[in-house]
């Protein structure tokens, strides 16, 4: 246990920072902690904790991907169009939406790799471009995505269990010890978990994590490293369009926001240097990064417990943004080699 | 239809006892008619079960940053201190969450869940707010968006028709030119951000006036964002391609408009725009020389008159479920320095703030000293 802490030091203080912010929220919470609260935490949670994971990836690699936040928009703009009408057209719907994304993600490996285009750069384009698909898709907010999925996947499992009428309308004795537990939770850890960890295990994932700390060792060492690359970038496009299908869901609509799309391309970067990765390759991880998510929401959860001046509140998101980032820092005051401050 | 309403049975079921309350739709008119008007004759009207005050009440704004939003910040919580309804508030917070539905959403959520009576609100988005509806009906939550308003009758809202705002700023230059007998040549239409439904019906009004009149005029149409700078670039563009228009009318940002005016040489015509204090200095100061103005504004002062209509839906009051709010207009001839101008005070500063038949007093002035601590 003390080994497994030591290897994944910054996950685990990713991780008690969000403990220790969450329960404080809860402890201050003027209703204390019940489902209600748990659930509305969630469900603001999951669209930027898909995209921060969505950013990681190219992040281990030492890029950037600045389409991640567009990606979602678009995914959600498609959502809003095919995520309708019978059950089997909503899952297909799904499906499409997703399958948009990771081909749009499969593009940015693709022109990162073939066309030797520097990450940030490329991505930067083809935000740009997705944007524009998704203004073409849905020049005026709106859309029709059943309500039903809507209510059942913003809420509790005993909600979605009663909305169709599964497991005795939810009242089945085997589901019981699962009713408080919010859908959206279940869906992010599912996918979260579902995804990275097997990803992380194959030689492709390794090779992300090997270009990250020396690029030009994991080519001579014969790691596949084009694969990794365009593989990275596939599965940004991958969780983004997740992000991008849940914010459809949840709102029944989809919008081309495009400020929006720009604060989460910036706040998933955030999340990522929260939960513990490197901006320079090679250290981290998605699960991290969905924890970076969660700190960056329970710091703005504060402002509606606390009275702080509405217009001192970004001013002091800012600053205890930036705490606890130095907090991930502190590592480098005890490196007994200054070579490994360049890692 | 039926899955919903076998959702809705489903989720009564999973509350037990609780009954599904929010409002109940009732026959008008509703209560202070001159300050709460109904959007028209089809409004429908709301009832709310009164509940004991005093109220908590929060504000989620969306975007912050722009003068228009802070302006309107500090308008509420002067509102808060107001006399007229200090008493009927408990306690009050104000929050704003960026352009992030899903932050909104939570926000508007959370406060429910803290048991707020009232949530007063510029919605990031026209759509997207059935669960929180749902939620605020469930928990006798009166939620009151307003500016940036809801796609939905199912929700009390607070505006002004745009679209009779942009009707009003073509009548106004046209009526101008007749007086000047010009009838037909250019006329320049600024835009405001595209998509959003306020630059849609503000250019609709303005066009369709524009269309009916039986002048000749060329209509050449930019998009300034209602931002002062992008406006300004706008406009000058325009006036190096066309060289003159007849008249100008602008959506917003209108010092921007003033500035290209001023920077091009261009001679003084009709402009028909916003109520930044800045434009409406140059009306004072250039009327003589053509710059006949008209000012009319979406007054930052609507939190207040939304604030007022959420205290009264929970006093059980009847209310139309789209209020509209007058229009405040102001021409180069009701101008007066100190009393819907000031002079000492920015430019960007927006000056309609007061609405005199709700009650709202709220300064201009009053505001800029409004204190950034006192509620604490």
């Amino acid at each position: 246990m003390r080994d497994l802490i030591l290897r994944n030091r910054a996950f685990a203080g990713a991780l008690a920072m969000f403990l220790v912010l969450f329960l404080g929220y809860h402890a201050l919470h003027p209703r204390g902690f019940s489902t209600a609260v748990f659930i509305q935490n969630a469900n603001e949670s999951v669209a930027i904790a898909f995209v921060a994971m969505a950013q990681t990836i190219p992040v281990l690699m030492g890029g950037l991907d600045l389409s991640v936040g567009a990606v979602m928009t678009l995914a959600n703009c498609i959502a809003s169009h095919l995520v309708t009408g019978s059950p089997v057209q909503m899952v297909l719907g799904m499906i499409v939406t997703l399958a948009c994304g990771t081909a749009f993600g499969l593009m940015n490996g693709l022109i990162v790799v073939y066309g030797r285009i520097q990450p940030i750069i490329a991505t930067l384009a083809t935000g740009a471009i997705a944007i524009g698909l998704a203004l073409i898709i849905r020049p005026s907010p709106g859309g029709e995505i059943d309500g039903d999925l809507n209510w059942a996947v913003t809420n509790a499992v005993f909600d979605f269990a009663e909305t169709y009428g599964l497991a005795d309308d939810g009242n089945a004795a085997w589901l019981q010890p699962f009713v408080n537990i919010p859908v959206p939770l279940i869906i992010l850890l599912v996918i979260g978990f579902g995804v990275w960890i097997p990803f992380k295990r194959t030689v492709t994932g390794r090779t992300v994590y090997a270009i990250g700390s020396a690029e030009s060792a994991a080519f001579m060492s014969g790691l596949p490293v084009r694969r990794a690359k365009i593989a990275a970038f596939t599965l940004a496009g991958f969780f983004a369009s997740c992000g991008g299908l849940y914010l459809a869901i949840q709102t029944s609509s989809g919008n081309a926001d495009v400020s929006q799309a720009g604060a989460y391309t910036l706040n998933s970067i955030a999340a990522v240097v929260l939960g513990g990765s490197s901006l320079l390759g090679g250290i981290g991880g998605a699960i991290g990064s969905l924890v970076g998510a969660g700190i960056l929401r329970v710091i703005s959860f504060y402002f509606r417990i606390l009275s702080i001046d509405p217009l001192l509140q970004p001013l002091i998101e800012g600053l205890v943004l930036l705490v606890a980032v130095s907090l991930g820092a502190l590592r480098t005051l005890r490196v007994k080699n200054r070579l490994e401050l360049f890692r | 239809m039926n899955l919903r309403s076998t959702a809705l049975a489903a989720l009564l079921a999973g509350l037990g006892t609780a009954a599904f309350a929010g409002p109940s739709v009732v026959d008008g008119p509703g209560v202070d008619p001159s300050c709460f008007a109904p959007w028209d004759a089809s409004t429908k009207h709301f009832q709310w079960e009164a509940q004991e005050g005093p109220y908590r009440i929060a504000i989620v704004n969306g975007f912050v940053g722009n003068t228009w939003r802070i302006q309107m910040i500090k308008t509420a919580k002067a509102y808060a201190e107001d006399p007229a309804v200090k008493d009927k508030i408990a306690e009050f917070k104000v929050v704003s969450t960026g352009t992030d539905a899903p932050a909104q959403l939570g926000a508007i959520e959370d406060f429910i869940n803290q048991g707020y009576d009232a949530i007063v609100t510029i919605a990031v988005s026209p759509d997207g707010f059935d669960r929180v509806i749902r939620l605020a009906d469930r928990e006798n939550v009166v939620l009151v968006p307003f500016d940036n308003v809801l796609d939905t009758d199912a929700v009390m809202q607070v505006n002004e028709d745009q679209l009779a705002m942009g009707r009003m700023w073509a009548e106004f230059a046209l009526k101008e030119l007749d007086a000047k007998g010009v009838s037909s040549g250019k006329i320049l239409e600024v835009r405001g951000l595209p998509g959003n439904s306020v630059d849609r019906d503000r250019s609709i009004g303005i066009n369709e006036v524009l269309a009916a009149d039986d002048g000749t005029w060329e209509i050449v149409s930019v998009v300034g964002n209602w931002d002062d700078g992008t406006t300004q670039k706008v406009v000058a563009d325009a006036i190096a391609v066309h060289g003159q228009f007849e008249a100008i009318i602008g959506q917003g940002g209108s010092n921007g408009v003033i500035q290209a005016l001023t920077d091009a040489g261009h001679p003084w015509v009709p402009v028909a725009g916003e109520s930044e204090n800045g434009f409406r200095k140059a009306i004072a100061e250039h009327s003589d020389e053509g710059l006949k103005g008209i000012s009319i504004g979406q007054s930052p002062g609507l939190v207040a008159v939304a604030m007022k209509a959420a205290i009264s839906a929970l006093e059980g009051n009847v209310m139309p479920q789209l209020i509209s709010v007058p229009l405040p207009v102001a021409t180069y001839e009701e101008l007066e320095d100190g009393k819907n101008f000031w002079s000492d005070l920015p430019d960007n500063f927006f000056t309609v703030n007061e609405f005199p038949p709700c009650g709202v007093n709220v300064s201009g002035p009053a505001i800029m000293a409004q204190d950034e601590t006192d509620v604490k």
